[in-house]
């Protein structure tokens, strides 16, 4: 039965410890902006159920509105970075806010540079 | 140097011969059959160290001296590495036994005493006439003779060993090994199929050629495998009891770090592309083809749970606005196919907390 243990233990171990072949790994982001985009996200993820749930309080024409101004209280007192609106969607190599294709999560640049370099999947230049 | 020692003791056999018997009378047992060896064995690599006597002269009568007829051996004696011989030295040295129990009654000079030969310890001395007849080789030879004559005696304890425990043991007699084997003749048609049936389609002579392959096949499983002698080679494997479970006790840090090590250790960097490709799935970086839409969602629930979620609404009050918002929560909540069961719970469950904690303010109102 010791056995038996070892055994999990080495599975939790396994899944839980990352392997040793060099692979990359990205410890750092391109930029400070990019790390505070990445905070609100998570924050956003984590106080969306509230969110919803105020916001269908507020926008409601059936409760009384002293209800929803409470609610509308509330949810100011929420941390700023919990909204979603704060998110920027930018380019994930680049860092770029603006010119950000969704589908590929790049910029145009950086999606022209590998589209050149036939690293995009079913990417083709167009010509008609 | 080795195949002296061995024809040593390959002399030992005490084959019938028609000499006239003297004093010497074992002695003359124990080596004449060695020239008749020489005679007949005649493949051989050519000995490292040629004697010093080339003596031509092969047997003699009983007038020699022992010591000169066995340095006449030895002059004959060429080294041999063959696995026949070793077979017959080593039953040689068995009727070398069996010679030396019979003779000490008979023999005169250099009589073995009764102790040596039925004393089946591995510490006991050697036997003098084989102690004589290697410083008698040992001299021979040109080079190192302290040396090569400790080498000899070495030799020769090995081989009593070696008996000892084939006496001992269960005899794996190899007469009976090899007398089940056969050696495997085919005739030429089945000569011809085989080499035919790997160059040929499969669609125009597979059938043609199918059943002569079924036909050698069932030719070769003629000899059942548990037909025969047993043959002793392999001792039969102790059925181990089942050791009884131990008590658990939760691994301990040290049992965890240990774990962690031996991951480490064993982790190896993928070789190729597909292993690559494994160890990605296993991180769950990599989906599982074919891909299924359900992945991680594991809910059990039925439609009806998803639907009908009147019965948590059981905390609210029956009438006014709030009941009516709720309904209308729960409208939505149950044409939601994104949310499971318990997260629907949930909601309604913060929705129960929140308007208790207004109460007060809803009675103002």
């Amino acid at each position: 039965m010791a056995a038996a243990a070892l055994c999990w233990a080495l599975r939790a171990a396994r899944q839980v410890l990352p392997s040793s072949c060099p692979r990359q790994v990205r410890s750092y982001y391109v930029d400070w902006r990019m790390l505070r985009d990445v905070k609100r996200r998570k924050m956003a993820y984590e106080y969306a159920d509230e969110r919803l749930r105020i916001n269908a309080i507020r926008k409601n024409s059936i409760l009384p509105k002293e209800l929803q101004e409470v609610a509308d209280k509330e949810i100011a007192a929420l941390p700023r970075d919990s909204c979603p609106v704060r998110i920027r969607n930018r380019c994930v190599l680049t860092s770029r806010p603006r010119g950000v294709k969704r589908r590929w999560r790049l910029s145009r640049i950086v999606f022209r540079h590998f589209a050149d370099h036939a690293q995009m999947s079913g990417v083709q230049r167009a010509m008609w | 140097m080795w195949g002296l020692a061995a024809r040593l003791l390959a002399a030992a056999r005490p084959h019938g011969t028609a000499r006239p018997h003297g004093t010497a009378r074992s002695k003359q047992k124990l080596f004449s059959t060695s020239s008749v060896l020489s005679k007949d064995k005649d493949k051989s690599t050519a000995s490292k160290d040629s004697p010093p006597e080339g003596a031509a002269k092969k047997q003699e009568d009983g007038a020699e001296t022992p010591k000169q007829q066995l340095l006449d051996i030895i002059g004959n004696m060429k080294v041999e590495v063959s696995y026949r011989k070793k077979l017959q030295q080593l039953k040689a040295s068995e009727n070398k036994k069996q010679a030396m129990n019979k003779v000490e009654g008979l023999d005169s000079e250099g009589s073995v005493p009764q102790g040596i030969t039925e004393d089946t310890q591995r510490d006991k001395p050697l036997n003098p006439e084989l102690v004589k007849a290697a410083s008698a080789v040992a001299s021979s030879l040109p080079h190192n003779k302290k040396q090569i004559e400790s080498e000899l005696l070495a030799q020769l304890r090995r081989h009593e060993e070696t008996t000892d425990k084939q006496k001992k043991g269960g005899t794996i007699n190899i007469r009976n090994v090899i007398s089940e084997m056969t050696v495997k003749r085919q005739s030429p048609a089945q000569w011809g199929v085989r080499i035919s049936g790997r160059i040929s389609l499969q669609d125009e002579d597979g059938r043609r050629i199918r059943p002569e392959r079924s036909s050698a096949r069932s030719m070769d499983s003629r000899r059942s495998l548990k037909v025969g002698r047993r043959l002793n080679i392999f001792t039969k494997a102790s059925t181990e009891p089942e050791h009884a479970l131990k008590t658990v006790s939760s691994p301990t840090i040290w049992d965890l770090e240990f774990a962690k090590e031996v991951a480490a250790v064993t982790a190896q960097p993928p070789r190729n592309g597909f292993e690559e490709m494994i160890q990605w799935t296993k991180e769950g970086i990599l989906w599982e083809f074919p891909i299924d839409n359900e992945v991680g969602m594991e809910d059990d629930a039925e439609f009806y749970e998803h639907i009908f979620l009147e019965k948590h609404l059981e905390g609210f009050p029956k009438e006014g606005p709030i009941r009516h918002f709720m309904e209308l929560v729960i409208c939505g909540l149950s044409k939601n196919p994104y949310l499971s069961v318990k997260q629907k719970v949930e909601h309604i469950e913060w929705f129960q907390k929140y308007f208790e904690e207004k109460k007060e303010l809803l009675q103002e109102i």
